[in-house]
């Protein structure tokens, strides 16, 4: 029944499912049990079918009730968001008032901004490669306030226009295009990109995950203080064709509640230039890292990180659930059915862990040991 | 709300006889959805104002 409901992908993570639909690119996880109902039910041809299918198993239960569940369940999977459809703006020229150039990895991009304050969105996190001097540009952004909405040209075409609360989304689109430009690949080439800090031992990587707040970034400008390279730090993406995650060169944003703890571990802190972002946010400080020896590595480990300046640093094994309920709903994963493909079978590879850290000297003990364990 | 019946050595399929109909809607229940993002995002906004306004 519903066999046009079905998701379109499954893979077995020990008690848990994993299913993928492709109407909605949703991923959902459930228990054995749960699955063995599933699939009677798109396995059956009519209801008393199902009926009769339960019943041998010896469930005792409302079977309409179950019906009625499971028939909710495949319309919510396969419930799709309404798109956000971006506005048809065209260019305005007169609007570049700031320019700015910025130079990595051979290639120098310019962007023009209208405001200091639409500035504050991209330019803090790669103020570091900002250059004076005008070499061959290979691409010209531009950023500017369209009354409430946030736009991004690229070469005077439109990327992406967005509300100005949103303004994340803006964000998000052209650390894309930077990676893009850095890495020679269309955005069509990237499997994903994980909101996660992602850290190399020069042959393998982890990535790190958790809630804002949590100190992924923390620990990823400790650990990169300590012999460690940084891949990418807020945005971690990963290429279809590897599965590898890439150099993102983005700088360490580091919230100003861990100043103190970075203030004798990093370089030079105090002349890292502070930034108010927001009242919230508070002060940021933008630690630039050098470039990794290579700019991509496979990843070994996702890792959800919660610091808590109370507890012993614990490193434990992670359900494929806990991991997805905080990797997915963050992180923007291709809807092609190839991709999802690969993702499924990319999770298979990797190992999941929860770690708790309070200590500097602990914390960087534990990450070598599960590097040195691949 | 998932059911830890393993203090009293019940298996799934007895939990689902012994609770009937409660148990069955359960172990219907017990599922997540998840929708990743339509597009590519910076970290989440916070509610501590826009820096655009």
């Amino acid at each position: 029944m519903n066999q046009d409901l079905a998701p379109t992908y499954q893979c077995q993570f020990g008690e848990f499912w994993l299913l993928w639909y492709s109407k909605s690119n949703n991923y959902s996880i459930v228990e054995h049990e749960f699955k063995s109902l599933l699939d009677h039910y798109l396995n059956a041809n009519s209801i008393d079918t199902f009926n009769s299918l339960i019943i041998e198993e010896d469930i005792v239960s409302d079977t309409a009730e179950i019906v009625k569940s499971l028939e909710l369940y495949l319309e919510n999977c396969n419930a799709t968001n309404k798109a956000y459809t971006t506005p048809k703006l065209k260019f305005d020229s007169s609007k570049s008032h700031i320019q700015a150039y910025y130079h990595f990895l051979d290639k120098t991009i310019e962007i023009n901004y209208d405001s200091n304050l639409v500035k504050k969105i991209i330019h803090p996190a790669i103020a570091y490669l900002e250059v004076s001097k005008k070499t061959k540009v290979q691409t010209v952004f531009d950023i500017y306030l369209d009354e409430d909405l946030l736009c991004l040209f690229k070469d005077k075409e439109l990327v992406t226009a967005v509300p100005k609360r949103d303004y994340h989304l803006l964000q998000g689109k052209f650390v894309m295009q930077l990676l893009s430009i850095v890495h020679g690949k269309q955005e069509s080439d990237w499997l994903g990109t994980f909101h996660g800090s992602t850290i190399s031992d020069s042959k393998n990587s982890i990535v790190f995950i958790g809630q804002s707040g949590k100190g992924k970034s923390t620990l990823c400008a400790i650990l990169s203080s300590h012999g460690f390279e940084l891949v990418a730090d807020d945005v971690s993406p990963v290429l279809s064709k590897k599965g590898h995650i890439y150099y993102n060169p983005s700088a360490i944003s580091i919230k100003e509640g861990a100043f103190n703890t970075l203030k004798p571990i990093v370089d030079h802190f105090d002349t890292i230039p502070t930034v108010l972002f927001n009242k919230t946010k508070g002060q940021l400080k933008y630690i630039p890292r050098d470039i990794p020896t290579l700019y991509s590595y496979p990843c070994k480990a996702i890792i959800k990180v919660n610091y808590d300046k109370d507890a012993d640093t614990t490193l434990e094994d992670l359900s494929v659930k806990e991991l997805l309920e905080t990797l997915i709903p963050d992180s923007w994963i291709s809807s092609e059915p190839h991709h999802a493909k690969q993702f499924l079978d990319w999770l298979k590879s990797i190992y999941f862990y929860k770690l708790t850290y309070s200590d500097t000297e602990s914390v960087i003990k534990k990450i070598t040991t599960v590097f040195k364990s691949f | 709300m998932k059911k830890d019946n393993s203090t009293d050595k019940l298996t799934r399929k007895d939990a689902l006889k012994k609770m009937g109909k409660y148990a069955a809607l359960t172990a219907v229940g017990t599922f997540v959805i998840l929708n990743p993002l339509n597009a590519q995002a910076g970290s989440p906004p916070d509610p501590g104002g826009n820096p655009l306004d």
